[in-house]
């Protein structure tokens, strides 16, 4: 389908944006539109008025010095993949930016856009004459849920790579408002509910993210797909470890792609303090298993997926903690 | 007018290939990599207006109503057509026509076109095709072959029982004494999924119509223009002469475009109702939904072998779920068993086929045409045999060489064979011997090597339309200007077959490549061609362009001696010059042999033809004809892979291919074609199929439908044998199918080189692995505990 008509407006100030998307309803932030413009074409997004991000020079930028990181949310994934200081010290980050699509959409696709990433179904994302001839379905125009027939809630699968790594380096993401800007931890940004998977208010923009400085931890991500590249992850798993002779000091893993949030995995407190032996890859991938409940949302088995992310989450663990010995 | 001296010089002296053998870009690459070739959907059409298709969203249902009224009042819209426009079924098979362009009656398949609108824009036409109603009673769907055939099952066509389009039976040799003869026998099964062309260019066409004369243009993206011609004619109840079929460049079809598809009829049809142009350009949907690709297969194969690999005899039984119409289906399960032979010597073959109606979007021919199934579950079950014999793979394979000339026992004749070269190459270049089942790997990576056997037909001996015609006709065209244009109906879609014919007779006639030029595909000027289907282009137009270049050359040589005032014996020929041989300062340059050539005739206009003998059209058996061919190629190919057996995933390192190809006409265009097919066919192997669920297309886009990137495309190291076929131009054969069909039992052998797996169902997926990988580890547990 070709693209319908929308009026674009094009604000300079971050503050600007805010006032256009208060001022009209039925409108949309626009970054790098590798996710809006295909939804678009499919119907799956039908916006009046297009609000281009793209002008906005402070929300492009990445500084790292002091304590913490800062990123732009308008900063592009090609970016954040080629930073020196992000490739050393926040590597999950700069691992799952370049583990996004392909190198075009990279060079287009931003962080914002990533982290606000539309919720994926293969119920969903499909055209117009696909979906009205399968009645629809709960995320957009019908009712109930294709993937679990009797779900009063939709499973469409977050699928964004870059979260599951700002959640294990702790990340905050600042937020602007009509009232001023807020933060948010990185993990309160979500929510396990596929058509409401954001608790961005309609009228608040993703305008930066701040990580902590990680002395001592170190990280990675990767993800499962089919092709090696394109492809959205099957699942995908960031673990940051912090190893202190022969015992994990800390540990944060979390996963993409399995549930309609990205999530971290609990219960791995237990292992502080122990070293990193059978036992503790058990728990690993033991408590991963139950984080990763993946639905049937892909075409792809969800048994699967279930099962690959668990494999992932001990690679990682393994390999951040063999080198770091 | 004179040469100048250094020219007559180099030409003489050049040490390169100039036309044949030459290493050359294909002469069409300009504009495609510039961005100047106009594609169908690119065309300029002042005015056009927008066509659009209501496609079902029934599998199966009787059409009972198609109430267009509505759309037909809407401002804007120009023409709304239906099922009642055309009562003509089509199919490019004459004997097997049960397609309407607009489903008349039923609708057989999600997606099965209904009805059709043209409107002054797409807002229009989408609401026009919104405000159409249905009225329909919905039939029992079949969506799998076993269930279509079920005695009780709703019939998608009349007089088809069981819904089965085409059974083929039938044995050469005897089976029976070859199997009781043997030191093994083994059966097996396989199943292959569903595989689609996923073609660079969806689907388009734009057609005009000339109100005042009755007249249809319609400018398509097909592979055969001639076919889409007669069934424009045939459907529009319009003569042939007052239809242009026109083919701009094309990107890609790999059997997509093999035949007729009904939207090239809708176009035309619309635009003769809306008496205007319509541009009718389909969705990457669409294209999905129109298929032809190559049909989900169920395969049982026994074979039976001496203690030293010897095949005595070998019974296949073949499903097919063809989808839910004819097109070319009927070829593909005749090909499936006929090209059983002539890749080895076999004394025995008993064939049992069915291809079988289901309500999905019809498969059709795809590259490699109807043997690529068949050829992973021969070869897979061959190596899986020669393992539990104690014999080497390779040797094997050797055991059971053909030697040309020879005929097979189901009447195909193989005049050239340079099978055995190429899995010589392929064995040493792979370090077969040092390498096979020692790759080892490290931590959770194990690697392995496998290596299969394939061969393909350089075209169809005998056409699907049986005309009386030549197979193929050329047209050279010489004029005032002392330019040669090639006049072809070959459609070049991207195999570069418009560089084979130019580089054909640039050979011949010595000439400069700047003064050729090549027009394809327009039937108002270029002659008559079957098409660009069963890699017929290169042995067939090939050989019609090397005679019609001949026909050419000796007229020039007599204008030549006439200007120069010598014998024509007397004539030496340098192609851009010719000079007296024994006075070589004595030369005229090529302008002046042309310009003496069309004295008193005037423009000049030479034909080439090329027809296959009869004896080449196969065996009398019914359906003998498929699978016969002048000239096969042959390719032994090798495949080293990596598994990840955490995750199943498996990645192929390097592939090496072997082609017998005959004589390479252009080795760099025969290399890309090997390094196309084998990518192509790693695809099929690793990651690509169509799922349906309840009929309805689950992957019908480029995201999810997974075609393999840059990046899972391993190192394809590619070495050309030409065996030098007696019959093709200058010994050419096809190079372009026989390298698909090997490469997925040749990974399926490397997996189980590395991983002691044999996978027998493809896709070779991350989920299927895995999955295998994970009964063996809970079958080994089971055992464990047992003990």
């Amino acid at each position: 389908m070709s693209m319908p008509d929308f009026q674009l407006l094009r604000p300079t100030t971050a503050a600007d944006a805010v006032a256009m998307r208060a001022a009209n309803a039925a409108s949309r932030y626009i970054a790098g539109g590798t996710d809006l413009l295909p939804n678009i074409r499919r119907g799956l997004a039908e916006p009046g008025v297009v609000i281009d991000l793209g002008g906005i020079a402070e929300l492009a930028h990445i500084e790292s010095g002091g304590d913490a990181l800062r990123i732009g949310a308008g900063t592009t994934l090609a970016a954040i993949a080629g930073d020196a200081t992000i490739r050393a010290r926040y590597t999950a980050l700069a691992e799952a930016a370049e583990a996004v699509a392909g190198p075009t959409h990279r060079a287009a696709a931003t962080l914002g856009g990533n982290l606000c990433l539309d919720t994926r179904c293969v119920y969903y994302n499909q055209s117009e004459f696909w979906r009205e001839s399968n009645d629809y379905c709960m995320k957009l125009k019908g009712e109930g849920c294709r993937v679990a027939k009797k779900s009063k809630r939709c499973y469409a699968a977050f699928s964004g790579d870059v979260a599951p790594a700002l959640i294990v380096l702790a990340a905050e993401l600042e937020i602007l408002g009509p009232k001023g800007s807020r933060r948010v931890a990185i993990a309160d940004f979500y929510r396990d509910d596929g058509m409401a998977w954001l608790t961005l208010a309609p009228d608040e923009l993703l305008v930066g993210v701040h990580v902590p400085l990680h002395e001592g931890w170190a990280s990675a991500y990767e993800k499962v797909r089919v092709r090696g590249a394109i492809d959205f992850p099957l699942a995908g798993v960031a673990v940051a470890l912090k190893r202190k002779g022969n015992a994990i000091e800390d540990l944060r893993i979390a996963c993409t792609g399995v549930a309609s949030r990205p999530l971290a995995v609990d219960g791995l407190a237990e292992l502080k303090g122990k070293p990193l032996d059978a036992a503790a890859l058990a728990v690993i991938t033991g408590q991963t298993e139950i984080a990763a409940g993946a639905m049937r949302t892909t075409v792809v088995d969800m048994l699967y997926r279930r099962g690959v992310a668990p494999v992932l989450a001990r690679r990682l663990t393994e390999r951040l903690w063999n080198s770091a010995a | 007018m004179n040469a100048p001296e250094t020219q007559v010089k180099e030409i003489a002296n050049a040490s390169a290939p100039h036309g044949v053998g030459a290493r050359r870009p294909l002469v069409d690459g300009v504009e495609k990599v510039t961005g100047t070739a106009r594609y169908t959907a690119d065309l300029p059409a002042d005015n056009a207006l927008v066509g659009l298709l209501l496609r079902s969203p029934y599998a199966h249902a009787e059409l009972l109503e198609v109430d267009i009224s509505e759309a037909l009042a809407l401002p804007g819209v120009r023409a709304v057509i239906t099922g009642d426009e055309c009562d003509m079924p089509y199919g490019v098979i004459p004997i097997a026509q049960n397609e309407f362009p607009l489903a008349r009656d039923k609708v057989r398949y999600i997606g099965d076109p209904i009805a059709a609108v043209a409107a002054v824009d797409e807002a229009t036409a989408r609401l026009a095709i919104s405000r159409i109603r249905l009225k329909v009673r919905e039939l029992p769907a079949y969506f799998k072959a076993a269930d279509a055939r079920q005695a009780d099952a709703v019939l998608l066509h009349e007089k088809k029982q069981g819904n089965i389009e085409r059974e083929v039976h039938n044995e050469f040799g005897d089976v029976a004494a070859g199997f009781a003869a043997a030191d093994l026998v083994r059966e097996e099964t396989y199943e292959c999924a569903e595989v689609h062309h996923a073609m660079m260019e969806p689907n388009a066409a734009l057609a005009a119509w000339d109100t005042e004369r009755g007249h249809l243009t319609l400018w398509s993206v097909t592979q055969v223009p001639y076919y889409v011609h007669l069934t424009l004619a045939r459907c529009m109840k319009m003569e042939a002469a007052h239809i242009r079929v026109i083919k701009p460049f094309s990107g890609g079809g790999f059997g997509h475009r093999t035949e007729c598809l009904n939207f090239e009829v809708i176009c035309g049809m619309l635009a003769r109702a809306a008496r205007g142009t319509v541009r009718l350009a389909q969705t990457r949907e669409e294209s999905f939904l129109a298929h032809r690709g190559r049909p989900e297969s169920q395969m049982r194969i026994k074979l039976g072998l001496k203690r030293d690999g010897s095949i005595t005899a070998c019974q296949a039984e073949v499903v097919q779920r063809g989808g839910a119409y004819g097109g070319y289906g009927l070829v593909t399960i005749l090909y499936a068993g006929a090209l059983i032979n002539g890749l080895y010597d076999i004394p025995a073959v008993k064939y049992d086929g069915y291809r079988v109606y289901t309500n999905t979007p019809a498969c059709g021919a795809m590259r490699g045409h109807g043997t690529v199934n068949i050829r992973f579950a021969f070869e897979s079950l061959l190596d899986s045999m020669a393992t539990e014999l104690g014999l080497d793979q390779i040797a094997a394979r050797r055991r059971n060489l053909l030697k040309a000339p020879t005929e097979t026992i189901n009447g195909l004749r193989v005049t050239s064979y340079g099978l055995g070269e190429c899995i010589d190459w392929v064995e040493d270049v792979s370090g077969w011997a040092a390498r096979k089942g020692k790759l080892g790997g490290s931590g959770n990576i194990r690697k392995g090597l496998g290596m299969a056997c394939s061969h393909f037909v350089s075209g169809s001996a005998k056409p699907v339309h049986w005309s009386g015609e030549p197979h193929a006709v050329i047209v050279l065209k010489l004029d005032f200007d002392a330019a040669v244009t090639i006049l072809t109906g070959a459609s070049d879609i991207g195999q570069g077959s418009s560089t084979v014919v130019t580089q054909i007779v640039a050979e011949v006639l010595g000439i400069d490549y700047h003064r050729i030029r090549v027009v394809a595909n327009d039937s108002a000027v270029t002659p008559k061609d079957n098409g660009s289907y069963s890699s017929r282009v290169t042995y067939m137009v090939g050989n019609a362009a090397l005679d019609a270049a001949e026909n050419l050359k000796r007229l020039l040589v007599t204008a030549a001696a006439r200007r120069l005032k010598v014998e024509e014996s007397e004539v030496v020929w340098y192609g851009e010059a010719a000079a007296v041989a024994s006075d070589p300062d004595r030369h005229i340059p090529f302008a002046d042999i042309a310009e003496e050539a069309l004295v008193g005739t005037g423009t000049l206009n030479v034909k080439g033809t090329f027809t296959c003998p009869p004896e080449f059209q196969g065996g009398k058996q019914r359906g003998g004809a498929v699978g016969s061919s002048m000239g096969f190629s042959y390719v032994a190919q090798a495949a080293e892979v990596s598994v990840d057996m955490d995750l199943g995933i498996v990645t192929v390192d390097k592939i090496w291919a072997a082609i017998d190809c005959g004589r390479a006409i252009n080795p760099m265009a025969v290399e890309g074609q090997v390094q196309g097919a084998v990518w192509m066919g790693l695809g099929q192997t690793l990651c690509e199929e169509t799922i349906y669920e309840n009929g309805r297309h689950m992957v019908p886009n480029m995201l999810d439908y997974r075609v393999p990137t840059i990046v899972e495309s391993p190192d394809i190291e590619v070495h050309i044998v030409e065996s030098m076929d007696p019959n093709g131009p200058f010994g050419a054969k096809e190079a372009s199918e026989g390298p698909l069909s090997g490469i997925m039992s040749a990974v399926a052998a490397a997996v189980e080189d590395a991983t002691g797996l044999r996978v027998r169902a493809l896709p070779i997926s991350p989920p299927r692995v895995f999955a295998a990988m994970q009964e063996a580890r809970n079958a080994a547990a089971n055992e464990e505990q047992a003990l």
